[in-house]
């Protein structure tokens, strides 16, 4: 994160803009349990691809971030965040040579267990959610996560970020 | 790798410890939020833009018929308020006779909706206005129909807004037909709301309509609440299950008025309008408003002298509010205790109240 040679790095905090903008979008009643971890999968990307850019800080700041404006206790979206980008890194050397639909499973297991933690969390502060609806976020960024790093990964290549 | 995860993990736990038992990050989070706020405000942009676009390019018929409903609308309500104004007179009149506390008007103000809040599973929204524009934490929001909901966040310039209908929320009602009280608790479904406790042979019919009590000290007494949908009485049940419909359009107003209850006591308020009416006799001008008064272009009532008798024309704005509020509407005054911003929020004739309390 600390080395800035390229001068196009500034496109991945564009994305990262626009995954805040994404995740607060106002959706129709019935979809917004649906709504894709937007943030979650743009980090698990980059995390993925340029792990010397982003990290766990990036991680914890955005997630925080995140928090304010959900109105969450602060530091609850940034564990779960911190988490999945931990869990990545952590597989990172096995993830990248996997195919696409084997990555988006091991994604899938990892946006869960940082669901289940979510889940946790808002329990202990008062607000219990229903359990299982809280997978479908994760499904659903699974089967985003073939048409995102195809995305970004084009984006790399045009804008040469590395 | 591991080190540092452990650590951020700490620091996260860390902070929503803080955060939860301490008021020591308010500052950081109403900081951060003057920046992040602004995102609602960009995804609400589209929305803006069409209605501008369709404002633009309405047809002329169309705003003539428009024009034309306000218009009938209008003289519905100015007709209604004439009746107001000799009912809300009768009321006072009676009021002294008995020599309970008389009706006072609310101040309102009028906020607009920007965004939603994202999780399905809480009824949130968040509004225009914040701690700069006087909100006060717990106070109550209206839209034209009923309560909607009060205040549980404040921001510098928006506030987070808790709806009637969330799982965590309850509000104190009272059937306007016969003062019958209970508790109307949220139920995650934007249209219903449920009465907690109620006997099986407790005097509630359908259609019903719930008003607001007052009991609770945080909302204001006499506002509508909801119309009760259905009352099902099932003998393997302890109590009549009561379902209810909120009046507000919880999930489609955009415009809402937010309520700046007087929370002085009785003899306060006496006070004050005494002091208020020497002021006038003085030859003063009879609006004594400090600088920090927050002066908003929105449609707020000019406030009356509390128990004088009340001006009519001051209550316009809240179309919402029955003249046959049963409890005394003196006995609900905002939760909070006064502080510097509640302060600057009230009426003119409470400044000589608050200089008089820091005295």
């Amino acid at each position: 994160m600390a080395s800035t040679r390229s001068s196009n790095s500034w496109l991945i905090w564009l994305t990262f803009a626009i995954g805040l903008l994404l995740s607060i979008s106002p959706m129709p009643q019935f979809m917004e349990i649906l709504r894709p971890l937007w943030l979650a999968l743009l980090l698990a990307f980059w995390a993925l691809y340029m792990p010397h850019k982003v990290g766990m800080l990036t991680a914890f700041c955005l997630g925080l971030a995140e928090d304010v404006l959900y109105g969450t206790l602060l530091g609850q979206n940034a564990l779960t965040l911190t988490l999945i980008t931990f869990l990545v890194l952590s597989l990172q050397q096995r993830l990248r040579v996997f195919p696409m639909w084997q990555q988006s499973l091991v994604i899938l297991v990892i946006f869960g267990l940082a669901q289940l933690a979510q889940l946790w969390l808002s329990a202990l502060t008062g607000n219990r959610q229903p359990t299982l609806a809280l997978i479908l976020p994760a499904l659903v960024s699974a089967l985003l996560w073939l048409w995102i790093s195809y995305g970004l990964r084009g984006l790399c290549r045009r804008f040469k970020i590395n | 790798m591991g080190v540092r995860f452990l650590v951020l993990v700490v620091l996260s736990v860390t902070l929503m410890v803080v955060d939860a038992r301490f008021t020591l990050l308010k500052p950081v989070r109403s900081q951060m939020s003057l920046v992040l706020m602004q995102s609602y405000w960009i995804t609400d942009l589209p929305q803006r833009l069409w209605q501008g676009v369709a404002s633009q390019f309405g047809s002329r018929t169309e705003l003539v018929a428009e024009n034309e409903k306000l218009k009938t609308e209008n003289l519905l309500l100015q007709g209604r308020m004439q009746k107001l104004a000799a009912l809300t007179e009768q009321n006072v009149r009676l009021r002294e006779l008995l020599n309970s506390s008389a009706l006072v008007n609310e101040k309102v103000e009028v906020a607009e909706l920007i965004g939603m809040d994202p999780n399905p599973f809480t009824h949130r929204i968040i509004i225009n206005k914040g701690e700069r524009d006087g909100v006060v934490l717990g106070q109550p929001v209206l839209d034209a129909r009923g309560l909607m909901g009060q205040v549980v966040e404040l921001m510098p310039y928006t506030s987070r807004v808790l709806l009637l209908t969330d799982t965590t929320h309850s509000i104190p009602v009272q059937v306007n037909r016969n003062g019958l009280r209970a508790i109307a608790s949220g139920t995650g479904n934007p249209e219903s709301l449920e009465l907690r406790h109620v006997a099986d042979t407790a005097d509630i019919k359908v259609g019903d309509l719930l008003v607001s009590s007052g009991l609770g000290q945080r909302f204001p007494a006499g506002y509508p609440v909801a119309t009760v949908k259905e009352v099902i009485h099932d003998s393997g049940q302890p109590f009549a299950i009561v379902r209810a419909v909120p009046t507000a359009a919880l999930n489609r107003s955009r415009y809402l008025l937010l309520v700046f209850s007087d929370s002085r006591t009785p003899e306060e308020r006496a006070n004050d309008a005494a002091k208020a009416q020497q002021a006038e006799q003085n030859g003063e001008a009879p609006s004594i408003v400090p600088a920090t008064v927050p002066k908003p272009a929105a449609p707020v009532a000019a406030p009356a002298p509390a128990p004088a008798p009340v001006v009519a024309p001051s209550v316009a704005p809240v179309a919402a509010k029955p003249a046959s509020a049963k409890a005394p509407a003196a006995k609900a005054p905002a939760a909070k205790p006064p502080s510097a911003t509640p302060a600057a929020a009230r009426p003119p004739a409470a400044v000589p109240a608050t200089t008089r309390e820091r005295q």
